[in-house]
């Protein structure tokens, strides 16, 4: 375990940012988009209990129980945000953001 | 580690806004009788015909009007808790989660006192357009119970989870009017951006958390100073810079700052009329509440070089872009309701002048007193033009379409009273004495010159000057354009509205008149971060 | 040996979620997701946060994920519908931006970082990570964020009840 530290997994987090940045930013799927943001929040996960493991005091738990709400918090807004993908395509009958662009004038 | 029931007394107004959303919610059981009696739903045609005419309250729905007052009764509550608590002293609640100081109370009675006036707005929009149901107003008391929390929270864990509940109520009430195909997409556009933002600011939480090893702002604070000495955990400057740069760019997308502007005119155009006001109203104050608290008692050791002086750089350049850009983008709209949306970004750069006064220690008093006095003065002038915008849309969000500046010409003969509360928004809007909106600006440019920043204040006065030109344009076409086309505002339940407008340009008029009894309620808010 | 895991799951994770930006069937890009967050677990195991792993398998690769690729079924997108990767001059500059910050954090956190403090400490305390620890946390210094999230998961239900209602 020697080799292995915190950067590493710093590192871990930091590709999962930029996948995460990528996919949402390229995707015109919205389904793809919401996948990108749950990468991000992933990504802020591995952050939190790495930093937890290494800074934070021993014993303590701040980063775990963070990351416990943001998984808490990725479940709900998966739930809104799918119902808002179904609301999009029920409107538009596609779920292709470059589509569903009425208001830009 | 235990906490006692005075913790709870301290985020009162959010407890109360909650249980009042659950009543609304729980009443709604009691209430599907009379539907099932009176089935036989309308076919289709029969249906647009019903909505091409004015619709009348039909027989299949129960009575939901009780609802509306409930709610603002709730939020009446809300109010008289932030304001009976006004004068206490600072404590901190839940093991330095939360704070209820007078910051976060005068934020608290802003949002109520925004919600109560949004009750009132709502209740003949959504009345006429037969669309009254108790998720509406749970949904808004929700997000105002996450903005009291936002307001109080000096815990990011705390900041992350009230801002969703404010957020996720937000982006249903967004789509929940779903005429047309607006709606739905003003919903998508918002939460992807929204949850985009959030996530941002979770990774900047993150990092802040990595350098510091603690979620609680007053220990972000004493890693920043121990950072400022050299000490602490080797490398954790930079990663307090990457920190600060990501929370501020979380919060820029929330507050409408101008890289992170672009759902804006989407959103507020798509949104119901009621619920834009509040959304303008509430989410600013909140959001430049948690910005400050953030900015400030986490980051405001002003020894250090990820301090102030590393922030207020970055917050220097945000004001003045999207000052720039607020005012430039709003001069072609000729929708009412997107203008006002470039103007509520327009109105985000001059909250950030007085954030960005924040930077100094010694002009903090000045400057909070400035951002305060400026989201109360907003709240209630956005939420008065909206509630007009709301009396003109009804027609429009019928058909699912928008506004133009021609259907508001010649609304002067027609309705004398909207016409010259309108105007009295405008003015306001522009910063034009003797409304609130001038002794607003006043205060905060006043606060930007003393901690220093006059090149700012000085931008923020021309952009304000050129800001008069799209503002006057509404006037112009209320009073002087000939009626084009010969709509009246359609008529019925307009009476709880006008008291929402009446109630508006009574506090715009008393803000700009006599500020000094606002700032000497709000005084005790001023030390909130005085040092 | 630890050291092999972590380059076994760090690999995992990373391809896995390349997988998600370039697949173009939503459906592909569902279950990618859910191979990245069992390797994430993995990477959660050799953090010793073992209630968070067991979340993640339970709650995000099971439940959210069910959710996701229940609702791709149920649209049942055709191939024309799938849509093309996209990158117009302003989104690349924004991602340029956003890789180059990126890049900036991950050299930050690779310069000598004196913090890594000996790993072996929170290995001996007993229960570490566990349910017992982490619940202790969560019920007690946590108590304001724990009550606000069941207000979160509420809201959640009611906004998602009225966003798919339909018309009103």
């Amino acid at each position: 375990m020697n080799s292995v530290g915190l950067p590493h997994f710093l590192i871990v987090g930091a590709a999962l940012f930029a996948l995460g940045m990528v996919t949402v930013v390229t995707r015109r799927n919205a389904v793809g988009i919401l996948m990108g943001v749950e990468l991000i929040l992933n990504a802020a996960n591995v952050n939190f209990i790495a930093f937890n493991h290494y800074v934070d005091a021993p014993g303590r738990l701040t980063g775990q129980v963070f990351s416990i709400f943001v998984i808490v918090l990725a479940a709900a807004e998966a739930a809104v945000g799918l119902a808002i993908v179904l609301a999009i395509f029920q409107t538009f009958r596609t779920i292709d953001v470059q589509e569903t662009d009425l208001l830009r004038e | 580690m235990t906490f006692n029931a005075n913790d709870l007394l301290g985020v009162l107004p959010a407890i109360i806004l909650s249980i009042g959303a659950l009543l609304l919610l729980m009443s709604e059981v009691f209430l599907s009788t009379t539907r099932a009696a009176a089935q036989a739903p309308a076919s289709p045609g029969e249906r647009v015909a019903q909505t091409a005419t004015a619709p009348e309250i039909s027989s299949t729905q129960p009575d939901r009007r009780y609802q509306a007052w409930l709610a603002a009764g709730v939020a009446a509550l809300g109010l008289w808790a932030a304001l009976s608590q006004l004068g206490d002293p600072a404590i901190s609640l839940f093991n330095g989660a939360a704070m209820s100081d007078g910051f976060g109370r005068v934020v608290a009675a802003t949002v109520c006192g925004a919600l109560l006036i949004s009750c009132f707005v709502a209740f003949g929009y959504l009345e006429w357009l037969r669309a009254t149901r108790g998720e509406f107003y749970a949904l808004t008391l929700f997000s105002a119970a996450g903005m009291c929390l936002l307001a109080q929270a000096t815990d990011l864990i705390v900041i992350f989870v009230s801002l969703e509940v404010m957020s996720l109520a937000l982006y249903a009430l967004c789509a929940y009017l779903r005429r047309g195909k607006r709606p739905a997409e003003a919903a998508f556009k918002y939460f992807i951006l929204g949850s985009f933002a959030s996530a941002i600011f979770l990774y900047g939480a993150a990092l802040g958390f990595g350098a510091t090893g603690s979620t609680r702002l007053a220990d972000i604070a004493a890693g920043v100073r121990l950072a400022a000495t050299g000490g602490g955990p080797g490398g954790s400057a930079g990663l307090l810079f990457a920190s600060v740069a990501l929370l501020t760019a979380g919060f820029a997308f929330k507050v409408a700052a101008v890289p992170f502007h672009m759902w804006v005119p989407d959103v507020y155009d798509g949104a119901p009329a009621p619920v834009t006001g509040f959304m303008a109203a509430g989410v600013k104050a909140a959001a430049f509440a948690v910005l400050v608290r953030i900015l400030v008692s986490g980051f405001g050791d002003p020894s250090s070089s990820i301090g102030p002086h590393g922030w207020q750089q970055i917050i220097v350049w945000l004001a003045a872009l999207t000052m720039f850009f607020g005012n430039l983008l709003a001069v072609p709209q000729r929708s009412v309701k997107r203008m006002l949306a470039y103007s509520s970004i327009a109105h985000a750069g001059y909250l950030l002048v007085a954030v960005a006064a924040m930077g100094n220690a010694p002009s903090r008093p000045d400057a909070t007193q400035g951002l305060l006095f400026y989201l109360a003065s907003y709240g209630a002038t956005v939420i008065g033009a909206f509630g007009v915008v709301a009396l003109i849309e009804r027609k429009f969000a019928l058909a699912g379409t928008g506004d133009d500046l021609s259907s508001w010409a010649g609304l002067s003969e027609r309705h004398p009273a909207l016409a010259a509360a309108m105007s009295l928004f405008m003015l306001s809007l522009a910063g034009v004495p003797p409304t609130a909106g001038f002794m607003a600006k006043l205060t905060v440019f006043r606060s930007a010159i003393e901690a220093g920043l006059a090149p700012l204040a000085i931008f923020g006065v021309l952009t304000s000057v050129a800001g008069l030109y799209y503002y006057l344009r509404v006037v112009v076409y209320v009073y002087m354009v000939p009626e084009g086309r010969a709509d009246s505002v359609p008529g019925g339940r307009v009476l709880s509205a006008s008291i929402a407008l009446a109630s508006c340009a009574l506090i715009v008029l008393w803000m700009g008149i006599m500020p000094g009894s606002f700032s000497a309620m709000i005084q005790s808010a001023s030390g909130s971060f005085g040092r | 040996m630890e050291a092999v895991l972590f380059y076994i799951f760090a690999i995992g994770v990373v391809v896995a979620g390349a997988q998600v930006v370039l697949r173009r069937n939503p459906i592909y890009g569902a279950v990618s997701l859910v191979a990245c967050f069992f390797f994430l677990a993995g990477i959660y195991v050799l953090l010793s946060a073992h209630l968070i792993a067991i979340l993640q398998v339970m709650v995000y690769a099971g439940a959210v994920m069910v959710l996701f690729v229940f609702v791709i079924m149920l649209l049942n997108l055709k191939e024309e519908e799938l849509g093309e990767m996209h990158v117009t001059t302003m989104k690349g500059i924004g991602l340029a931006a956003v890789l180059v910050l990126v890049g900036f954090i991950a050299w930050k956190a690779l310069t000598p970082v004196q913090f890594a403090r000996d790993m072996a400490v929170n290995e001996q305390i007993h229960g570490f990570g566990g349910v017992k620890a982490v619940g202790n946390v969560l019920y007690r210094s946590s108590v304001l964020p724990f009550e606000v999230t069941s207000l979160l998961l509420l809201v959640a239900v009611v906004s998602a009840v009225v966003i798919a209602k339909g018309k009103i």
